[in-house]
C-alpha cells in the first residue's frame, strides 16, 4: 500500500524518476505495488539488494526474487540538514537510514520522511513505506514500527 | 625507490588557473625541486578526470612516457599510483615517474562537493549502480560519512567532541602554513557550534574545498643519491577496497585500511609505534579517527580517546603529529587530496617543514581514503630504505 508522504516528498523531478534496468525493473515495479522485492540465493540462502546477476555473498548465479517482510533494524542513520539540490533542499532536515532487513544479508539506504530527526536511533525497528513514482514505479522509504 | 621531487602549485584560491595549469605549475616546480628536466620523466600517473586524462596531460606537458597509470579510485588514487610506481621502478619498468594532480575545484564548481547530491547525478545522466538507489534518498557525500560516524558513536561511545578535537588540532597546524585556507585558531566549542551539515558532522568536521595542484616525482635509489635532496624512500605500500556505496560497507567502523596498513607496515618492517608523523586524508574528522584505529595507532574503538588524550596526540609534540600542513580540514582540498599527503610526508622526512617540522622524523605514513570510505591505501616512507 502506498502511504501519503509528507509535503515536499511527493514531487518527483524528471532526473529523479527511476529508470529501471533489465536487472532491477522488478524492484521498482514492486515498490510501485507496495512490495519490497529483493533477491534470495538458492545456494547460500542469503539475500541481497540491489539486484545483480550473481549472489554477492557466495558468487553463485542462483538468485530468485522474493518479497521481503519490509521489517528491519536501523544500522545507522544521519539527519541531512544541508543538500543544495532541489527537491531535497525543500525537505531538510530529514532522516536517511541504513536499514538491515530481517531477511539476512540485505541492506538498504532509505529516507524516513515521517520521523522527527531527534527520534532517530541506531537499533530502532522500522518498516518499509512506499512512495509513488511516475509510470507505476515507487520509492522505498522507512517508518518507525 | 625514492621520492626525488615534490611540487605544489599556487593556492589555495587560484581563479586565474585552470586544472591543467595547476598540474603544469606543480609539475614544473617538482622538476625544479628534483633537479630534473621533463625528458627525464618516462612514467606519468594522474587521476580524477575523464578517460585518457594522463594521455592528454602527457601531450600538454610534451612528454612521451612509456609507463602510464590512471587508477581512478577517488581521493586515495595517488597512494595507489605511488604503490604502483614503486613496484614499476622496482621491476625496472620505468625509471622516473611523475604523479600529477591539479584541480580548480573551488573556482570552477564552488563549495558543493559534499552537499550537492553526493557530487553528481543531476542533469539526467545515467547513474552508475548502486548510486541510482542512493541519490534519490537525498543522502549526500557528507551524509554517508556521517552515518559511519554515527555507527562508531553507537558501538564505541565515541563523542562528537572527540571528532571535533581532530579539527582543532589540524587548525593548529594550519596556522603555521601561510598557504592554508583557514589559519585562525578554533576550539572544540567552535566546531560543536558550527552548523550541523549531516548529524553528527558539523561544518568544521568537513574538509575545505580549494584550488590546487601537486606533483610527486619518484625514481631509483641510484638517481636519488645523485640529486640534491636527502632521498625519501618508499618502504612499503598496500591498498584495497571493501565497497563502493556506503550501504555496502558491511562494518562502518572498519575500513580496508585494517588490511592495507598491516600489509604495508610488514613490508616496511615497522610497527605503528615507529611512525614519527602521519599524513592522513582528512576528508572528514571521522575519516581520520577510523583509519587511526584501522592502522593500529589506537585500538579499535579507542580512536576518540587517542586523538583527544595527552592534550591532543595529533599536535606537534603529540604521539603522532598528523597533517602538519593543516590537512584538508583547514589547508587544501582541491577535490582530491591524496597526492598532497605524499608531498607533506616528504617535506617532513627531508627536514624541510620549517615551523611545522617534527624533530628527527625518520618514518612517515601517507594514507589515502577515497569515495565513501571505499578505497584505502597506505604508503610507508622513510629516510632509510628497507
Amino acid at each position: 500500500m502506498a502511504e501519503a508522504a509528507p509535503a515536499g516528498w511527493t514531487e518527483v523531478p524528471k532526473w529523479l524518476v527511476p529508470r529501471p534496468t533489465k536487472e532491477d525493473r522488478e524492484y521498482w515495479e514492486g515498490a510501485g505495488r507496495g512490495e519490497l522485492r529483493i533477491q534470495r540465493c538458492l545456494t547460500c540462502g542469503r539475500h541481497q539488494h540491489y539486484a545483480r546477476m550473481l549472489c554477492s555473498h557466495c558468487g553463485k548465479q542462483t538468485l530468485e526474487w522474493v518479497t521481503a517482510s519490509g521489517r528491519g533494524t536501523v544500522y545507522s542513520f544521519t539527519v541531512i540538514r544541508q543538500n543544495g539540490v532541489p527537491p531535497f533542499n525543500e525537505r531538510i532536515p530529514f532522516v536517511v537510514a541504513t536499514v538491515d532487513l530481517d531477511e539476512d544479508g540485505a541492506r538498504l539506504i532509505a529516507p524516513m520522511p515521517e520521523l522527527a530527526p531527534d527520534e532517530a536511533r541506531v537499533g530502532m525497528r522500522v518498516r518499509a513505506a512506499f512512495r509513488p513514482a511516475p509510470e507505476g514505479l515507487g520509492f522505498v522509504d522507512f517508518a518507525a514500527e | 625507490m625514492c621520492i626525488v621531487g615534490v611540487g605544489l602549485s599556487d593556492g589555495p584560491v587560484t581563479p586565474d588557473l585552470s586544472a591543467v595549469m595547476l598540474e603544469a605549475q606543480s609539475f614544473r616546480r617538482a622538476l625544479d625541486d628534483a633537479g630534473l628536466e621533463k625528458d627525464d620523466i618516462d612514467g606519468l600517473a594522474s587521476a580524477g578526470y575523464g578517460g585518457m586524462h594522463e594521455v592528454a596531460l602527457a601531450e600538454y606537458l610534451g612528454l612521451a612516457p612509456t609507463w602510464l597509470e590512471s587508477s581512478s579510485v577517488g581521493g586515495s588514487s595517488f597512494e595507489f599510483h605511488a604503490m604502483h610506481a614503486y613496484r614499476a621502478i622496482q621491476n625496472g619498468d620505468a625509471d622516473t615517474i611523475a604523479i600529477v594532480y591539479g584541480n580548480n575545484q573551488l573556482s570552477a564548481s564552488g563549495r558543493t562537493l559534499g552537499t550537492g547530491g553526493g557530487g553528481g547525478g543531476r542533469g539526467g545522466m545515467a547513474l552508475p549502480l548502486p548510486m541510482s538507489y542512493e541519490f534519490p534518498t537525498g543522502l549526500t557525500l557528507v551524509g554517508a560519512y556521517a552515518m559511519a560516524a554515527q555507527r562508531h558513536m553507537h558501538e564505541y561511545g565515541t563523542k562528537p567532541e572527540q571528532l571535533a578535537s581532530i579539527s582543532v588540532q589540524t587548525r593548529e597546524h594550519a596556522a603555521r602554513n601561510p598557504n592554508a585556507m583557514y589559519r585562525d585558531p578554533i576550539t572544540v566549542d567552535d566546531v560543536m557550534s558550527s552548523r550541523l551539515v549531516a548529524d553528527p558532522l558539523h561544518k568544521l568536521d568537513c574538509c575545505v574545498i580549494s584550488d590546487g595542484g601537486c606533483c610527486v616525482i619518484m625514481s631509483t635509489e641510484e638517481r636519488a643519491r645523485d640529486l640534491g635532496h636527502r632521498p625519501v624512500f618508499v618502504r612499503g605500500a598496500a591498498g584495497g577496497t571493501t565497497h563502493h556505496s556506503i550501504a555496502a560497507m558491511a562494518d562502518m567502523t572498519r575500513t580496508a585500511a585494517a588490511v592495507s596498513g598491516p600489509k604495508a607496515f610488514a613490508e616496511a618492517g615497522i610497527t605503528p609505534a615507529d611512525v614519527d608523523m602521519f599524513a592522513m586524508y582528512d576528508s572528514f574528522t571521522y575519516t581520520v579517527l577510523v583509519v587511526l584505529e584501522d592502522l593500529g595507532f589506537a585500538p579499535k574503538g579507542e580512536g576518540g580517546a587517542f586523538v583527544s588524550d595527552n592534550g591532543g596526540n595529533l599536535r606537534l609534540g603529540g604521539a603522532l603529529p598528523t597533517n602538519t600542513d593543516g590537512g584538508g580540514l583547514s589547508a587544501t582540498h582541491p577535490g582530491m587530496r591524496g597526492l598532497f599527503l605524499l608531498c607533506e610526508a616528504t617535506r617532513q622526512l627531508r627536514g624541510e617543514a620549517g615551523a611545522s617540522q617534527v624533530p628527527g622524523a625518520e618514518i612517515a605514513v601517507a594514507h589515502g581514503s577515497g569515495g565513501w570510505l571505499s578505497t584505502q591505501a597506505t604508503v610507508v616512507l622513510g629516510t632509510e630504505g628497507n
